[in-house]
């Protein structure tokens, strides 16, 4: 999948200009991480890849064909997108029904619904539980539900819109096989987030995004060492990187190994 | 991207500076009186002036739509009952054969209309030129409960927030392939059951907030209590006010006048 934004811009009918030209190249499969402060444009950035936002001025192209060319309804089998707040997209009574919905309106074969509904339930880890009414989950398994129920619908790319949002330990875990897996099957992940620990273990593409613009985008080690700029986006990396850069190493870590490592190396010098 | 809380957008009017308290006069002044008077031309001419009014307070286009939204098919609904089957008809109006149309189910059914659509249009005027906090402020301020005051915030935001609410829960909707637009029957049938859902977060929503305004001591006893909110009553807001009311009076006077065939 290709995804092209071509001077995007979007003003919203109150007169905010929430995107100020943007332009972007995502390909492939490499999960990709967009960062940035509050209302910088994430959100409405990643609302244009399947037309739940139209373009104010400038182009989106989803592999090649313009996004205004089909409703989003037509696009959700192309692009998934999981809303922030699972509220906004549970509404009914089983998990199961939740899941089934999206495969439904699409017309997939029952056959290819059980296959799905088979391997999603055990990726979400929501098996036991898929009679259960949403309402009685966690709110992080809700947003289990809801990741899995567009999942189910195997579309080709997915929005994750802060899916590490109230998340534990154990949560982030999930999360993670989950990307890695959709990584393995050839989809490809554009996960918007604030946690920068998660973002560095799972993302090797990180965009960072500010007051309406693309201010970096690039692999994950080459943005995080451009402090500077992070700084005008207020996103600061995660801790270990920064007490690296404070003791004045070259390379950017992101975990303990790699500090070691770095380490262990200047004291050999 | 936030939004007020209410139908109310500032729009620098001669009504919005005038104390929310008396706005809300219009609607029992205004509104009684059409019911009371014994014929339609007050309703007719009170509709007139919430018209000019209406354009003047710049909200000329949404109250028109919602004047007629509710005013056509009501009035024709009405005077199918009244105008067929009313049981004072007398003189016939047209013969249509199996049926005839009255002229005094037809009077009585524009007098209801137009009693209703005072009511709606003073109403939707004072919803649109108050914030809403302002008002609950000023009626705290004149002695009314603080409870009750929230009550009437509450419910005044229940529907704004309710149509914020069904906005984005149809936005996730076509991310699942859902599609809203279409005929009017199927973008009824895709409705339907988002509402539940909706109505229950609703609910909710104000179950939560109640709890958090609690923990804010808001239910707090024998303190008295300060507004942020500026709370204002003019010379200008006491003439408007005793006019309603004596407008009020002078119809209720000729009403009686009328009814004992005085004049």
């Amino acid at each position: 999948m290709r995804i092209e934004l071509i001077s995007l811009g979007h003003v919203y009918p109150t007169g905010d200009e929430a995107l100020k030209g943007v332009d972007l190249v995502i390909e492939g499969t490499e999960p990709v991480a967009i960062i940035g402060q509050n209302g910088a444009g994430k959100t409405t950035l990643v609302k244009h890849f399947n037309g739940i936002l139209r373009p104010t001025s400038g182009q989106v192209l989803i592999n090649g064909e313009d996004i205004n060319n089909r409703s989003t309804a037509q696009w959700s089998r192309d692009v998934g997108y999981v809303f922030q707040n699972p509220d906004d997209q549970i509404f009914l009574e089983t998990i199961r029904k939740e899941f089934e919905f999206g495969p439904k309106q699409i017309g997939m074969p029952e056959e290819k619904i059980k296959e799905q509904m088979d391997f999603v339930s055990e990726l979400c880890l929501l098996k036991d539980k898929l009679d259960l009414h949403p309402f009685d989950l966690t709110l992080t398994e809700k947003k289990f539900c809801t990741i899995g129920s567009i999942i189910m619908m195997d579309p080709k790319v997915i929005i994750f819109d802060e899916p590490t949002c109230g998340q534990d330990v154990e949560g982030n875990k999930r999360l993670k096989n989950i990307v890695k897996t959709l990584q393995d099957m050839g989809k490809l992940c554009i996960t918007i987030s604030h946690d920068m620990k998660f973002v560095v273990e799972n993302f090797r593409h990180v965009i960072v995004m500010c007051k309406g613009k693309v201010l970096l985008d690039g692999d994950s080690k080459e943005v995080f060492s451009q402090v500077d700029k992070l700084k005008q986006s207020f996103v600061s990396p995660p801790p270990i990187t920064r007490v690296a850069q404070k003791a004045g190493f070259k390379e950017t870590v992101f975990n303990i190994d790699e500090f070691m490592r770095e380490f262990d190396n200047r004291k050999e010098k | 991207m936030a939004k007020a809380y209410n139908s109310y957008v500032k729009r620098d009017t001669f009504k919005e500076n005038i104390s929310p308290n008396v706005k809300i006069w219009p609607i029992f002044s205004y509104g009684l009186s059409a019911i009371i008077f014994p014929n339609i031309y007050l309703g007719l001419g009170l509709i007139v002036f919430l018209f000019i009014l209406a354009f003047f307070s710049k909200l000329f286009k949404g109250f028109t739509k919602i004047m007629l939204g509710f005013g056509i098919p009501i009035t024709l609904m009405l005077i199918f009952i009244h105008g067929f089957y009313g049981s004072k008809n007398e003189t016939i109006l047209y013969d249509f054969g199996p049926v005839q149309l009255g002229l005094e189910g037809v009077l009585h059914a524009l007098k209801i209309v137009s009693s209703l659509l005072v009511f709606l249009g003073t109403f939707y005027i004072m919803n649109h030129t108050t914030y809403t906090g302002k008002l609950v402020a000023s009626l705290t301020a004149s002695g009314v409960n603080p409870k009750v005051g929230y009550l009437v915030l509450a419910s005044l935001n229940v529907v704004p927030q309710m149509q914020r609410k069904l906005s984005v829960i149809q936005e996730a909707q076509t991310a699942r392939g859902v599609e809203t637009k279409g005929s009017l029957w199927h973008r009824f049938k895709v409705f339907v059951p988002l509402l539940g859902p909706v109505v229950l977060s609703s609910l909710t929503d104000a179950q939560e907030r109640g709890m958090t305004l609690e923990t804010r001591g808001f239910g707090i006893k024998n303190v008295k209590q300060t507004h942020y909110v500026e709370v204002f009553y003019t010379k200008t807001d006491k003439i408007i006010k005793y006019m309603l009311i004596g407008f009020f009076i002078v119809t209720l006077i000729i009403t009686i006048l009328m009814r004992l065939s005085v004049i």
